[in-house]
């Protein structure tokens, strides 16, 4: 490991003037967030860079300032909220809870508090329902604002996303998904809270919207070591799942 | 840099008109631009857009998509400034690196290793038939000394990879030797041009 780490550590320079292929570069980028030195050699040379930019310098053409001052006013900036110049965003798939910045959390945590609103607002009709649904709604919602509320994401095996916020304070969390494969009336999707130990317990069934999303759905009782499980199961649910589930999504301590 | 302009205690207020190069604080400049400021931008624009010019001229070559992808860069740093963190690094590099990587994504989104073909053999570092800038004739005098204090390989894989726009792999079969050799060789040099920078300025 040791060497391979080295091996990396050498390619600062080609990293600072873009001499990596795409391929290294992005084994660079992965291993940069883990080695402070690098990133801290990076910059130096980047510095050492724009000097050599600097030594190129020639006159523009005269139009060329008077279309760029053009365009500024015709162009929206970008609002502050930076990733850094020096770990770009892309590849960001599966589990990668390290990954996830606060600013995509709280997104998530929005588009879930919306989902619910919608819920509520479109999927009632009776004033027992909407109780009962205000009930869950606030407790997704505590979730939801948890301090130590985390996003977890993976995606489903057959296609599609599942999304959990856990919150361990709470020991709950809240469970959405979108995308997932649209099933025949005889089936429904099921979640499920896996304990360390082997033992499944259904979190209930979960509701798919005309928008092939499922409403959030509250599992509580989740402690670290546990897992969520969804599976698809017989129309009306099952005591214990009967298939493989299509995601599993642990949670960590 | 500053400190020439004793008289204007009054305001904050540096107004549009403090047209001469280098006399504004770039980050301070920057962080103008990031809300908005259109007189922070030209003053940023007047101060880089030589340097981001001729960089991509170097890369490049063609004067009309270099034009074009200077263009493109200037207005990034419109669009991004408030991306920019002074923590990292300064205004400069952080527009040169953007200037660098554009150009590059240019060269080789062409792919066009057959028509590159022709021209791969090392261009001149020095000798364009553009203008060059009165201001810069002392970074580049530093920088030839510089690269003077290089080995000869480590100072060819440099130029190759930054004023060049090759990739490892194609740096090292100009140069005939092997893809260690060239890493290394990138990362030495860089480090040798930053000591020897260091102490020049």
């Amino acid at each position: 490991m040791s060497a391979q780490r080295h091996e990396l550590h050498l390619l600062t320079g080609g990293y600072a003037i873009d001499a990596l292929t795409d391929a290294e570069r992005a084994e660079f980028e992965k291993h940069l967030d883990q080695c402070p030195s690098c990133a801290e050699e990076v910059r130096g040379l980047r510095e050492t860079a724009a000097k050599l930019a600097l030594a190129t310098a020639v006159t523009p053409p005269p139009e060329m300032r008077a279309r760029v001052l053009a365009a500024v006013p015709r162009t929206r900036q970008l609002p502050p909220d930076s990733p850094g110049p020096l770990t770009r965003a892309g590849d960001r798939t599966g589990l990668r809870r390290r990954s996830v910045s606060r600013a995509g959390v709280t997104a998530a945590i929005l588009a879930l508090a919306a989902a619910v609103v919608f819920l509520l607002v479109t999927q009632l009709s009776t004033s027992s329902q909407l109780r009962q649904a205000q009930q869950s709604n606030s407790a997704i919602a505590a979730v939801l604002a948890a301090p130590d509320a985390r996003l977890e994401s993976a995606p489903a095996a057959p296609g599609g996303t599942v999304t959990v916020v856990v919150s361990l304070g709470q020991r709950e969390a809240v469970v959405s998904t979108a995308d997932l494969p649209a099933l025949p009336g005889t089936r429904v999707y099921q979640l499920w809270v896996m304990t360390s130990s082997g033992a499944a317990r259904s979190a209930g069934l979960l509701a798919v919207t005309h928008a092939g999303a499922t409403t959030p759905k509250l599992a509580d009782g989740v402690l670290p070591g546990d897992r969520l499980g969804i599976t698809v199961e017989p129309a009306g649910g099952t005591s214990q799942p009967t298939t493989t589930p299509v995601v599993i999504v642990p949670v960590t301590a | 840099m500053e400190g020439m302009n004793t008289s204007t205690t009054s305001s904050e207020q540096p107004g549009p008109g403090r047209m001469e190069g280098g006399g504004q604080d770039p980050a301070g400049l920057l962080a103008r631009v990031a809300r908005g400021d259109h007189a922070a931008f030209e003053a940023v624009y007047d101060q880089l857009a030589g340097p981001v010019y001729g960089l991509v001229r170097k890369i490049l070559r063609d004067p009309a998509q270099s034009e074009e992808v200077a263009q493109e860069v200037l207005i990034e740093v419109w669009r991004s400034a408030s991306r920019f963190d002074p923590a990292r690094g300064s205004v400069t590099a952080w527009v040169m690196t953007i200037a660098h990587r554009r150009a590059v994504d240019r060269v080789r989104s062409e792919s066009a290793a057959t028509t590159r073909e022709q021209k791969l053999t090392p261009g001149p570092v020095t000798g364009d038939d553009v203008a060059e800038l009165v201001e810069t004739a002392l970074d580049r005098q530093r920088v030839r000394r510089c690269l003077g204090s290089l080995t000869a390989l480590q100072a060819e894989s440099v130029k190759l990879a930054y004023y060049g726009g090759y990739t490892y792999p194609q740096v090292a079969e100009l140069l005939g030797v092997a893809l260690g050799t060239v890493k290394t060789r990138i990362r030495d040099g860089l480090i040798r041009l930053r000591d020897c920078m260091e102490v020049t300025w």
